[in-house]
């Protein structure tokens, strides 16, 4: 390998965690609040609500079925009209984002039905409102799920920001594609590949760590 | 005026296939500063009837009146500052797991909008009342059943409530600490005169600490009144069961069941149950009956329990075959101003 390469692949690397820690924080910018409105307005929620419900549940299914292949080319209008351009890490953010919302809402939502009924009610029993309830008990108490959540959010969002690369997406699925498949150049392709699988090694790692230090339930 | 006023109420659970009365017509007051017992076997109803009284459950008809307010005219906002004045504690302690001990006790003031410094200062001061002082810092996790559930009591003191609904508070506890509990209950109540509700399927516990105690069958109240009273003269067939068995209700059904499987040997003689006051044990009662009536009885069981405080001793015996000498036997230990109660 050359030093050109080297340079592109270590600036291949920094674009794929730039797409993915960017488009999975975006994504929690959605994807949060909709698993919240998801778990609160559930028939055994805090404020059922059927409507709600129903049309939030549908629009995650919708979004989830999307192939994330397709689903960067359905936006590429919305993704011109906020990025101004359609390739690169940037305008990847968009569609990643798209898609890793509705798996976060899901995501949160299995996490938040998680905590025990019985909290919630002494929470109700001393006068909690159920804005209160979310922010101080069910995000609380669920918190190792929803950290194990984004740990799996990350590596999922990861893997769709190098499929990006067919569409010249940017970061190292971008490198494989060009270089390891259209030039036959396998020590390149290779190398992204373990490259790959070390990020999310390290994203799975960090994770964890996370996870169980704040998990306070069993000591 | 009482403290809490339950008219007519009724709660009816519709699902898809089946609709389910839990409660029917329930009524009762409970005084202010009073212990009063509910009592009832799982699934009878009772943890439905404590989650009205907070509103925790809406009640399909009837009225919960608590301290004057008619909770079914109340705003959620106003509904809930009234909940600040009526701390509850469960079966399952319902704690905070990822937070501190100290922070689980803070939970009800800072919702209230009480500034850290004075939510740590009064969590403090009741982890102290509790007995919980070195154990601020630690996580539920850490701590026993016991210690938890004073973990929540604190927790439910923490808004200074007027009333304390206790659902099953002991259900989940071993005897000794369940002791501790009650004590701890006994204690608060008597300092602060709080007025406690307590669900409860074990009659020990409301022999120990209740005043009043009503009893819950299948949704409605059979039997209501002084436990005291309910103790010396059980009417309705709950109550029979559970003061005379002195046992849990559930246990006693299966050993029912037991025994109307098992062949009957012989046809047992009657059998009465006499309860002692504390006046009575200064004569012996039992030896005098025998010498003037002339017969024997055979001493099936005999006890003395605490009830609210004062001794009791409870005793069940076995009749001689004649009828008449049944009839002095009674009579006798009635002048005796003894409680007489036949038994199956």
């Amino acid at each position: 390998m050359t030093a050109n390469e080297i340079n592109m692949i270590l600036t291949g690397v920094w674009q794929t965690v730039y797409m993915t820690l960017v488009s999975t924080l975006f994504g929690y910018v959605l994807g949060l609040p909709w698993g919240i409105a998801l778990t609160v307005t559930a028939k055994e929620g805090l404020h059922p609500n059927k409507v709600v419900y129903r049309i939030l549940d549908i629009a995650a299914n919708i979004m989830r079925s999307v192939p994330f292949l397709i689903m960067l080319i359905l936006v590429m209008p919305l993704t011109m009209l906020i990025v101004g351009k359609t390739y690169g890490s940037t305008a990847t953010v968009v569609p990643l984002v798209i898609s890793a919302a509705p798996l976060i809402a899901r995501m949160v939502e299995s996490s938040l039905n998680e905590v025990d009924h019985g909290v919630i009610e002494a929470a109700q029993s001393v006068g909690a409102t159920n804005f209160q309830i979310v922010t101080r008990v069910l995000i609380g108490e669920a918190r190792v799920s929803l950290v194990s959540g984004a740990t799996i959010t990350i590596g999922t969002v990861l893997g769709y920001s190098a499929m990006a690369g067919t569409i010249g997406g940017g970061g190292l699925g971008d490198i494989a594609i060009r270089y390891g498949y259209y030039r036959y150049q396998a020590d390149i392709l290779w190398t992204t590949v373990i490259l790959l699988v070390l990020l999310v090694q390290l994203f799975q790692a960090i994770g964890t760590l996370i996870s169980v230090r704040m998990d306070k339930r069993h000591i | 005026m009482p403290i809490i006023e339950v008219r007519n109420l009724s709660k009816t659970f519709v699902t898809k296939d089946a609709t389910v009365q839990a409660l029917k017509e329930i009524n009762f007051e409970v005084e202010e500063g009073d212990i009063y017992g509910i009592i009832g076997m799982s699934g009878a109803g009772k943890s439905t009837l404590v989650r009205c009284l907070n509103y925790l459950e809406v009640p399909t008809q009837g009225t919960v009146i608590v301290e004057g307010h008619d909770l079914s005219k109340l705003s959620g906002a106003e509904l809930r500052s009234l909940r600040s004045s009526i701390g509850m504690i469960f079966q399952g302690f319902n704690l905070l797991m990822q937070s501190k001990v100290i922070d689980n006790v803070m939970f009800p003031l800072l919702i209230h909008k009480v500034t850290k410094a004075e939510a740590k200062k009064k969590a403090e001061q009741l982890l102290d009342t509790v007995g919980l002082s070195d154990k601020a810092q630690a996580y539920p996790a850490q701590l026993s059943g016991g210690q938890r559930q004073r973990v929540a009591i604190a927790r439910a003191l923490a808004m200074d409530p007027k009333i304390l609904l206790c659902d099953e508070a002991t259900s989940a506890l071993d005897p000794q600490t369940t002791q501790s509990i009650l004590q701890l209950l006994k204690k608060i109540n008597r300092e602060t005169g709080i007025t406690i509700v307590i669900i409860t399927h074990q009659m020990s516990v409301v022999r120990e600490i209740c005043h009043n105690v009503a009893i819950v069958q299948s949704g409605e109240i059979v039997e209501r009144g002084l436990v005291e009273d309910i103790f010396t003269h059980p009417q309705s067939r709950a109550a029979k069961q559970l003061v005379i068995e002195g046992k849990d209700p559930d246990e006693f059904a299966k050993e029912q069941e037991a025994k109307s499987k098992a062949v009957p040997i012989l046809h047992e003689s009657r059998k009465i149950r006499i309860v002692f006051g504390t006046q009575s044990s200064f004569e012996p009662v039992i030896a005098n009956m025998i010498l003037t009536v002339g017969v024997p009885v055979n001493i099936l069981r005999a006890s003395t329990m605490d009830v609210g405080g004062t001794a009791r001793g409870d005793m069940i015996l076995g009749l001689p075959a004649d009828p008449a000498s049944q009839e002095k036997i009674i009579s006798y230990l009635k002048e005796r101003g003894l409680a007489v109660e036949e038994v199956q």
